[in-house]
């Protein structure tokens, strides 16, 4: 990685604590020739002179140094309702990313031909264009319901990493993480279990929209297409205009919701969808717009709540390491663990590692660990 | 001289040696210590409270919480300042540290190492991700046995506490591979010449 020192934060930091050039470079145990070329952008400083600066100066890493972007990995979210993401949060899946690039050579082969979406666009008719093009592919129809098996092997033909997660439904900040390594090509795709199952499907169709939008991975267009995307595919125009026609022939809005809830039902999805779905049909359809308030449908929605993924895939609740990883690779298709599994045999890489690509607890990791080392 | 034990190293000692903390030794006047990070690892994880019963004595948690190094404000941007290098410098070669049996040290274990590198104090560890990390940045650090034959030198453990933790350490299956291989070398009054 191509590195320069920060040249404008290290005179900032010198001016506000009083210290010379010449000071700085006593402190360090250098001359001052080499703080002039470090300065300049001629030489960088060791590690342990870097370290000096930093502790000096009182500056981190990002205040010290300029680094380049290339190889940087790239991270989108789907975040839960009003979570905020942070600095720290993005610093920490960045970490993630950058340890899971040893881990790139022990994957197994990946598919090189991709399907992209060329024109990500968020306008209805585009939308349902590339979702009917989607959902082409998989081979099923406009009105089909699309089951979890579709998303999974799409996620394959794209080269995508899955990493299903045990992250609690609570606390933690992500349903889901997208890490992509824009040099090694590949891209992590962590899925917490521990999330409604009726959410789900949801956010599964989000993180392919990421997969199949690589240029917008990040930005903040991208999560909006992501969620555009995943509501056209899991339920289409075809659907929605059937619901549409079903719900405003109803004689009451109770009833009008039950047309609603029915269709989450058969679609898996939540009353939410449905219910978004439906409204954006109806709009650029240039038909009235059904008059349920959004608020009703968050109520309904939330007094209504499912089991989590985890809770109907590891029955009883935590699952030891063994049946998690099995139930993984069995359910998810995923080369993941086996990456893992090679990579510890292989390099003999520790606990620790586990831990921190898996951002688990260490009590999990240890387990995990030892149950992958066999 | 400030020497800070890291959670696993802490735990492979503290049993067996008593008092551990803060007491002089050696010629450098060595005096043992402990972050609150490794009160806070035990206690977020019930594998490690299973695995180590008497951590929570009163006598240990005493001596711990006794001995607690308190942080001045500059002392705290200082070693945040460092750890924020030392991690990075971890994710631009995650090759080095993922291959020959090390692990990635964790932003905690690069806030030790920095803590060593601003109060000063010399880290001890068995963990050769952090001891590649001390190396680079030139940082001192001990693994656990490095401190076991210092103290043993000084005469402040005897030959039979060695025994015992060896021995300890092998029935639990916790025997880093460091400690292994100088077994016959640095500890061969004890346990003779390598069979």
């Amino acid at each position: 990685m191509e590195k320069l020192l920060n040249y404008g934060a290290i005179q900032s930091a010198l001016t506000e604590r009083g210290i010379t050039q010449k000071q700085l470079a006593s402190s360090v145990g250098t001359s001052s020739q080499a703080v002039t070329n470090w300065l300049k952008g001629k030489d960088f400083p060791r590690p342990a002179s870097l370290l000096k600066l930093a502790t000096i100066l009182g500056l981190t890493f990002d205040q010290l140094v300029q680094t380049s972007n290339a190889g940087r990995p790239i991270i989108a979210y789907r975040k839960k309702a009003n979570a905020k993401t942070t600095d720290a949060h993005i610093a920490k899946a960045e970490g993630i990313g950058m340890l899971l690039k040893p881990l790139v050579s022990y994957l197994p082969e990946l598919q090189a031909l991709r399907t992209l979406i060329t024109s990500p666009s968020t306008d209805y008719d585009k939308l349902q264009i590339v979702a009917s093009q989607t959902r082409s592919r998989l081979g099923i129809g406009e009105q089909a319901v699309l089951g979890y098996e579709h998303l999974l092997g799409e996620f394959k033909e794209c080269g995508a990493i899955l990493v299903p997660v045990l992250w609690g439904s609570k606390g933690n900040h992500e349903n889901a993480l997208h890490i992509r390594l824009p040099q090694e090509d590949v891209t992590f795709i962590y899925l917490n279990l521990d999330t409604r199952l009726e959410d789900f499907k949801f956010w599964m169709a989000h993180e392919l929209a990421h997969v199949l939008t690589p240029e917008l991975s990040g930005k903040i267009e991208g999560e909006d297409f992501a969620d555009a995307f995943a509501g056209a595919l899991l339920y289409p125009r075809a659907c929605a205009e059937q619901a549409y026609r079903a719900a405003t022939q109803q004689p009451s809005l109770d009833r009008a919701i039950e047309v609603l809830l029915h269709q989450a039902d058969v679609h898996m999805i939540s009353l939410n969808t449905i219910f978004q779905q439906v409204q954006r049909y109806a709009k650029a359809a240039n038909l009235m717009l059904l008059p349920i308030e959004e608020k009703n449908i968050h109520a309904l929605r939330n007094s209504l709540r499912g089991p989590l993924v985890s809770e109907t895939m590891f029955d009883p609740m935590p699952p030891s390491p063994q049946r998690y990883i099995a139930a993984c690779e069995k359910t998810f298709q995923t080369g993941f663990f086996l990456a893992l599994k090679r990579m510890i045999h292989h390099s003999g890489t520790g606990a620790s590692y586990v831990q921190q690509v898996l951002d688990a607890s260490l009590q999990d990791a240890s387990a995990l660990y030892e149950e992958l080392r066999r | 001289m400030l020497v800070l034990l890291d959670t696993n190293a802490y735990l492979r000692l503290a049993k067996r040696i008593r008092p551990l903390l803060g007491v002089e030794f050696g010629h450098n006047q060595y005096s043992l210590n402990v972050l609150k990070q490794v009160e806070d690892e035990v206690f977020k994880s019930p594998r490690l409270q299973f695995l180590y019963p008497w951590f929570t004595d009163t006598e240990l948690k005493a001596e711990r919480m006794g001995k607690l190094v308190r942080l001045s404000k500059e002392e705290r941007t200082k070693i945040e300042a460092a750890s924020s290098v030392l991690h990075a410098y971890v994710l631009s070669d995650p090759l080095g540290y993922t291959s020959h049996g090390r692990s990635p040290p964790s932003p905690t274990d690069c806030f030790i190492l920095a803590f060593g590198q601003v109060r000063p104090a010399i880290v001890v560890t068995d963990d050769l991700g952090m001891h590649k990390l001390a190396n680079d940045f030139d940082i001192d650090i001990w693994h656990g046995h490095d401190l076991l034959k210092k103290m043993l030198t000084a005469k402040v453990i005897t030959n039979d506490q060695v025994r015992e933790i060896f021995t300890a350490l092998e029935n639990n299956d916790d025997l880093p591979r460091t400690w292994q291989e100088v077994k016959h070398t640095s500890f061969k009054k004890l346990f003779g010449p390598k069979p």
